[in-house]
């Protein structure tokens, strides 16, 4: 039997680290959760899905990109953010996986 | 109410309402067709419905297919119809505002219940104020313009959102005179097409 390192009080694990990732990003997509997460694409889109089925998240396009973020109209976003940081700060993994990412703008025609 | 090819948004969301109440369920319209129907010109092209009841979705597949609704996923489609109906994750809530009444509201002889006028707004406005959505600013203005709402109820839920800026934004279009002009005993009956009957306390 797989040993979970953290628990999955929404269901899946997937899902509570999606609510973990975006609490953490703010705003993210299906590809960027997916290399942070370390999971296949798909089981990530279905675990946004269903997240945003329950309006615990909200998505709309920019561009061609699916955006996601945690949904700032759900009745209960001040208490599901503090339950999820929380869970955040027991992530030091995902914690580690955030910080490296840039999200500050940057110049266009600069050197990757 | 017969739904027909011509059926507007406003019928369809009424009669949809009305035959779901007739079944035991409890379902109040909101979004994008409880605007059309306060406003009358808002077109949207989903009915959204926020159950109150406990309800199986067997139930709520057999009550809609009375009216010709087949479930494809999340909606229900009518092989007539270009509008589709919905039922939204509950509560009925606008952000974290629970103490939400919902209102009659009367198309020709058929009734549903959806939000208030007031309530439409803010909702309207929630979107305005997270997503800075100009087209829901737009239309929260039109219902403000049309239809007789709270902006008391409205100013103190922007100012504890912390928006009195986008707030400002708002009632600057809606017009001082319209504002005025609320302010005013009413001189002539509200018309039929939107008219709320016994009323919540937000307008």
């Amino acid at each position: 039997m797989k040993v979970k390192a953290l628990g999955s009080p929404f269901g899946s694990l997937t899902r509570t680290r999606v609510l973990v990732a975006l609490t953490l990003l703010g705003t993210s997509y299906q590809r960027e959760l997916s290399r942070l997460l370390g999971t296949s694409p798909s089981v990530v889109q279905k675990a946004l899905s269903s997240l945003e089925g329950d309006g615990l998240i909200s998505g709309r396009l920019v561009g061609r990109t699916r955006t996601y973020s945690m949904n700032p109209r759900y009745f209960a976003r001040t208490e599901l953010g503090a339950f999820v940081r929380r869970l955040a700060e027991a992530d030091t993994q995902l914690q580690a996986g955030t910080a490296e990412l840039r999200r500050r703008p940057r110049r266009a025609g600069k050197p990757a | 109410m017969k739904l027909l090819k011509a059926s507007t948004l406003q019928e369809v969301a009424a009669t949809v309402g009305a035959h779901l109440a007739s079944h035991g369920i409890r379902a109040v319209l909101t979004g994008g067709a409880c605007v059309a129907i306060h406003t009358g010109t808002y077109i949207s092209k989903d009915a959204d419905f926020i159950l109150q009841s406990v309800v199986t979705q067997r139930a709520l597949d057999e009550a809609l297919q009375e009216l010709g609704f087949v479930r494809r996923g999340a909606e229900y489609v009518h092989p007539d119809l270009p509008f589709w109906v919905e039922f939204p994750p509950g509560p009925l809530s606008i952000g974290d505002d629970l103490a939400i009444v919902p209102v009659e509201l009367t198309i020709g002889h058929v009734t549903t219940l959806g939000l208030s006028a007031t309530d439409s707004c803010r909702d309207r406005l929630a979107a305005f104020y997270h997503w800075n959505d100009r087209q829901a600013l737009t239309l929260a203005v039109e219902i403000a313009r049309v239809q007789p709402v709270d902006l008391e109820v409205i100013r103190r839920w922007s100012t504890r959102k912390g928006k009195t800026a986008e707030f400002d934004d708002f009632v600057r279009r809606v017009g001082a005179s319209t504002l005025r002009a609320r302010r005013a005993p009413p001189t002539r009956r509200p018309s039929a097409r939107g008219r709320q009957r016994r009323g919540s306390r937000r307008g």
